[in-house]
């Protein structure tokens, strides 16, 4: 009874906001834009990422950066004959947190008029980002995040998946090792959703290769102490190791291994480990470990040389994540280019099947299907400190996966567009 | 069989870093009357210093483990002083609160400065590989660890049982009514104590640094379980500190082994049966209600 | 034992059993019909999404304030409430179906449901160590839900909520039609505060914190309304959880970790213990303050956040709405004998 009295007040209070509002709206119009085709005269770019908490190395602030370098190489390269001429950056810290992103993501749409969204690590926050892009029409390019919920279940016509994903690091990792021999595999993996699905993408790709997880390990989230599981994973006499923990974690779990003297005589296959990780922890706490990438600053001379460029500005190397924005900040401005403006379905429709080489993408195509980008991925092994010749020259490149391998081949049946 | 043996030393080595902070805590909790919620912060304080005593001045492990609780004595003194004493007097819940704020100031402002990523630490040399009887090992530096809380909280037992400070803590610790009545000045106390529980935070840093992951975030976890340890002992008891330490170390050890992801619910059930047999805590006197 | 750990707490709580603290008759219901017309007018002036974070954090930090300034009892695991709803309400929405608010009650069953064991297990201590046991169990709940990720979603957390309201498309689409429609929940849920604070239950709770002693010789038993007022404190987090994970359109692990407790009693201590009013005016500062600095690319709000914890507990443990209030009176007293010196 007061159940149904309440919802008609509140049908009450809606339709009264509404005449207010029609009201309150009718002052500000669409602004005339002249001749151009490009909403509110300009192009508005929203970064959206962890500028505080564990990703901030990883993209962070750097990002910004990225996405500057990719203006400028659009503006040089069009230059009076650019349709996107007024290109503007509106910058959040979501701190990881997916309501603060959501609410971040609305207010970039709504009121910072922004055409696009990028980046957007944590995948609580990439999917929420995600929801929102659908439901404003607007773009979301995801570099950040890992999970393939972005194009599954929650794939969308404006969201995109740009540099990596779980199916990606697991299937380089397991496939390439279990073809050098590494037939026998422990897995240890935190019980929360990124350690599972990297389990069963892992387990699938050294199946798939004739080797056999002999034993799956799961572990608490967060858990600062491995011993019994690194004992656990020792006991049945693997080829590998795989941990599926991910940022301090992963930390705790290789000093742990390391200390029980495993370091180098079982191989360890890391599933997320970034270039960051190397860089604060040490190469020798890491050497040895193999892991794939979805990109290595020192890969080859047009990627050194990029890298050289983000050096002068941020003093450090890029990480994938800072390539990653980078291209996808300058295919979108290409898009705009090629569609003439920056309308969401035109710019889409530009997107969709697009095949794409830049600093990032090798052999890219965005994928029309679920708008997973496919591009080459590396399996790469951490250097022993005796080979490291700068700072950040960490990783040697083992093999190349070629980008019709290293991403899951078949658009998942849960993503309907 | 041997397996039990593996996890019970196991437990036995985790469960003295968690003996190391609750003696801190109860130490804190006994004198004071403050829960300290800044002890796991304290934590990471202790160990982000000895790393940094690494990298900046290329001072390793054996000197971190007499610097560090030194300064983190003096920082324990300094938010005594500047802080904690002025709410003394109130309900304890202001200073759990006030610590509570004092956590998150200190774990941005350490992100701030010195970035989220872990930092570098190395084994000491000497204590590297592991130690092998019959088919139980373990890493000689967690065997190391184990011991050296053990002797720490011998030596703070010792402290408090056979010295005349010792006596007076303990005797404010118990009664603190009854010790000012016989005309004992607990408040002459009162700074240094919360400085050297401050201190055992820090040191459990310390021996943490080389083997855990040092970041800013690294005591965030780290403070719920000892809430617990603390409920499982009894607030007021420093024996239950100790004693509930080394059991929540067990308990981790055989549920990692025997229930993989369930270890640490685990810790928790427990708590809740501690709660529901004896509200007091295995050590804790009854509460007059 | 130390002394400070008897039962009874001595928070500077504005809620007393005294009658004359209360302000008149007029002068409520004029704040009430000012807080009603600022409430209406919010989402015109602030972002709407941002509205209405205001609002639930505003209710979760009322149902903190019953049971710290009304009951004495610091709890610092509210999250667990708050985070349960939010997935059932998510869950029940998703599965079933149904018009927002009916999985918004589902969600708030739930927060009760679990609040039971939890209060049950958690009365039987008081003071810090409710405080602490409340926070293991909340934690507990993290865990679990972060494995459950059948159920939960795990880290990617539970989507796509939709705001199903009677086909009226304007309230399920946009954030300020969905406003309105989610401001009578919120209300509920201060009416149930206000109405268990002024009832002769929110007396005896009063008598209980003041004297648990004195209320059990009178014969009141003390655990089972300590129990009681713990159940609906949590509804009423609930309800808030749920209005919170709707508005979302999606609940997260952040719902239930430790650290949302810590923020929602923050708020509560911000805004004045035992106001009740005082919650959402700290709900306000917080969320407005939050959503300044995610911008501001100031990071580490930590900073701020813990800055004002610290400085409120040393200086101003009557909080925002405490503080005004007694300036008010001290001003009105002073009027008062300056008049009658005058006469």
């Amino acid at each position: 009874m007061r159940h149904t009295r309440m919802i008609s007040l509140a049908a009450m209070v809606a339709s009264s906001g509404l005449v207010l509002t029609a009201c309150g709206s009718a002052g500000g119009g669409p602004a005339s834009g002249g001749d151009s085709k490009l909403s509110d005269d300009k192009v508005v770019l929203g970064l959206l990422n962890d500028q505080s908490g564990v990703y901030k190395d990883l993209s962070g602030p750097n990002s910004k950066v990225a996405i500057e370098m990719a203006i400028a190489d659009y503006k040089a390269k069009y230059g009076d004959d650019a349709v996107a001429k007024n290109i503007e950056i509106v910058m959040a810290d979501h701190q990881n947190k997916p309501d603060i992103a959501n609410t971040k993501a609305q207010e970039m749409y709504d009121r910072d008029k922004a055409d696009i969204i990028l980046d957007v690590p944590t995948s609580s926050a990439a999917l929420a980002v995600a929801t929102q892009a659908k439901a404003k029409k607007k773009l979301h390019i995801n570099v950040g995040a890992a999970t393939t919920a972005l194009t599954g279940k929650s794939c969308n016509k404006y969201t995109f998946h740009w540099a990596y994903d779980t199916y990606m690091l697991a299937n380089g990792t397991g496939t390439v090792l279990v073809g050098e021999g590494g037939k026998n595999w422990s897995i240890v993996y935190p019980d929360y959703a990124f350690g599972q699905d990297m389990t069963k993408s892992f387990t699938a790709a050294v199946e798939k290769g004739g080797g056999t997880v002999q034993q799956s390990i799961a572990t608490p989230f967060p858990n600062d102490n491995f011993a019994t599981f690194i004992t656990k994973a020792e006991s049945s006499k693997p080829d590998v190791i795989g941990i599926m923990a991910a940022g301090g974690d992963l930390v705790n779990f290789v000093k742990q291994y390391n200390q029980a003297g495993l370091q180098g005589k079982t191989t360890l296959a890391v599933g997320l480990m970034f270039i960051t990780d190397i860089h604060t922890l040490g190469v020798e706490q890491f050497a040895g470990t193999t892991f794939t990438d979805a990109w290595y600053w020192n890969m080859d001379a047009e990627s050194k040389a990029w890298a050289d460029k983000f050096k002068e500005k941020t003093n450090t190397r890029p990480s994938f994540a800072h390539a990653g924005n980078y291209s996808a900040a300058l295919q979108y401005l290409e898009a705009i280019q090629e569609a003439g403006t920056d309308g969401s379905d035109d710019v889409v429709a530009k997107l969709e099947g697009k095949k794409v080489n830049d600093v990032f993408l090798r052999n890219g195509e965005i994928r029309a299907g679920d708008h997973r980008v496919l591009h080459d991925a590396y399996l790469v092994k951490v250097k022993d400190k005796a080979n490291v010749k700068e700072e950040w020259d960490y990783e040697e490149i083992i093999k190349t996966i070629p980008a019709a391998e290293a991403f899951n081949p078949t658009v998942s049946a849960d993503c309907k567009m | 069989m041997t397996e039990f043996l593996q996890y019970t030393l196991q437990g036995l080595a985790a469960g003295g870093f968690y003996a190391l902070a609750a003696l801190g805590l109860a130490v804190i909790f006994g004198v004071l009357g403050v829960v300290n919620f800044s002890h796991g912060a304290c934590y990471m304080l202790g160990a982000m210093v000895a790393a940094l005593l690494l990298q900046h001045f290329d001072l390793g492990f054996w000197p971190a483990l007499v610097i560090v609780p030194v300064i983190m004595f003096f920082f324990g003194v300094l938010v005594e002083r500047l802080l904690v004493q002025w709410l003394l007097r109130l309900d304890p819940l202001y200073n759990f609160l006030l610590t509570f704020g004092l956590t998150l100031l200190t774990v941005d402002v350490m992100k701030r400065q010195f970035g989220v990523s872990s930092l570098k630490y190395q084994v000491p040399a000497g204590l590297e590989g592991r130690f092998t009887i019959g088919s139980v090992d373990l890493s000689v530096y967690q065997l190391f660890a184990a011991a050296f809380a053990v002797v720490i909280c011998l030596a703070v037992w010792m402290i408090l049982t056979k010295t005349r400070v010792g006596m007076i803590v303990r005797a404010a610790t118990e009664d603190a009514e009854r010790s000012r009545a016989l005309g004992i000045n607990v408040a002459r106390w009162v700074t240094p104590v919360f400085g050297f529980g401050i201190a055992l935070a820090g040191l459990a840093g310390v021996l943490a640094a080389p083997y855990r992951a040092i970041n800013a975030d690294m005591g965030s976890n780290f403070i719920i379980i000892l809430f617990a340890i603390v409920v499982i002992g009894g607030l007021g008891s420093i024996l239950g500190a100790v004693v509930a330490g080394f059991l929540v170390g067990l308990v981790e050890a055989y549920g990692q082994g025997y229930y993989g992801q369930l270890s640490q619910v685990l810790i928790f059930v427990l708590m809740a049966a501690v709660v529901l047999i004896r509200p007091a805590g295995l050590f804790g006197r009854e509460e007059v209600a | 034992m130390s002394a400070q750990l008897t039962d009874t707490v001595r928070v500077e709580t504005a809620a007393s059993a005294a009658p004359e603290r209360r302000l008149n008759p007029f002068v409520r219901a004029a704040l009430l019909v000012v807080a009603l017309l600022v409430v209406l007018a919010l989402p015109w002036y602030i972002y709407p999404p941002v509205a209405m974070d205001i609002l639930a954090w505003g209710l979760f930090a009322i149902s903190v304030d019953l049971l710290l300034g009304f009951t004495g009892l610091l709890s610092f695991g509210h999250a667990a409430f708050w985070g349960m709803s939010a997935y059932t309400t998510g869950y029940i929405a998703t599965q079933v179906g149904v018009p927002f608010p009916v999985a918004i009650l589902g969600g708030t069953l739930a927060a009760m449901l679990i609040a039971i064991p939890t209060g049950y297990l958690a009365v039987r201590r008081t003071g810090i160590y409710f405080a602490m046991v409340t926070l293991a169990f909340a934690q507990m709940l993290y865990f679990i839900a972060n494995q459950a990720s059948d159920i939960t979603g795990g880290e990617n957390g539970l989507q796509g909520i939709p705001k199903t309201f009677f086909g009226i498309e304007l309230v399920e689409t946009d954030s300020f039609y969905f406003y309105y429609a989610a401001l009578p929940i919120i209300l509920l849920g201060a009416f149930i505060a206000w109405r268990t604070v002024s009832s002769p239950f929110g007396r005896v709770l009063l008598a209980i914190r003041d004297n648990p002693a004195r209320a059990r010789a009178l014969g009141y038993d003390v655990e089972r309304y300590k129990i009681m007022v713990f159940v609906i404190s949590a509804g009423i987090a609930g309800l808030a959880g749920g209005v919170f994970s709707v508005s979302h359109g999606f609940a997260s692990l952040q719902e239930l970790v430790w650290t949302t407790s810590g923020k929602v009693v923050l708020m509560t201590v911000l805004g004045g213990i035992g106001t009740l009013w005082g919650g959402p005016l700290g709900a306000a500062v917080v969320v407005l303050l939050e959503d300044q600095l995610a911008s501001s690319g100031f990071n580490g709000i930590g900073i701020i956040t813990g800055a004002i914890f610290i400085i409120i507990v040393l200086l101003f443990r009557k909080g925002i709405w405490g503080t005004a209030a007694d300036f008010i009176e001290r001003i009105r007293s002073g009027m008062a004998s300056r008049g009658r010196g005058d006469a």
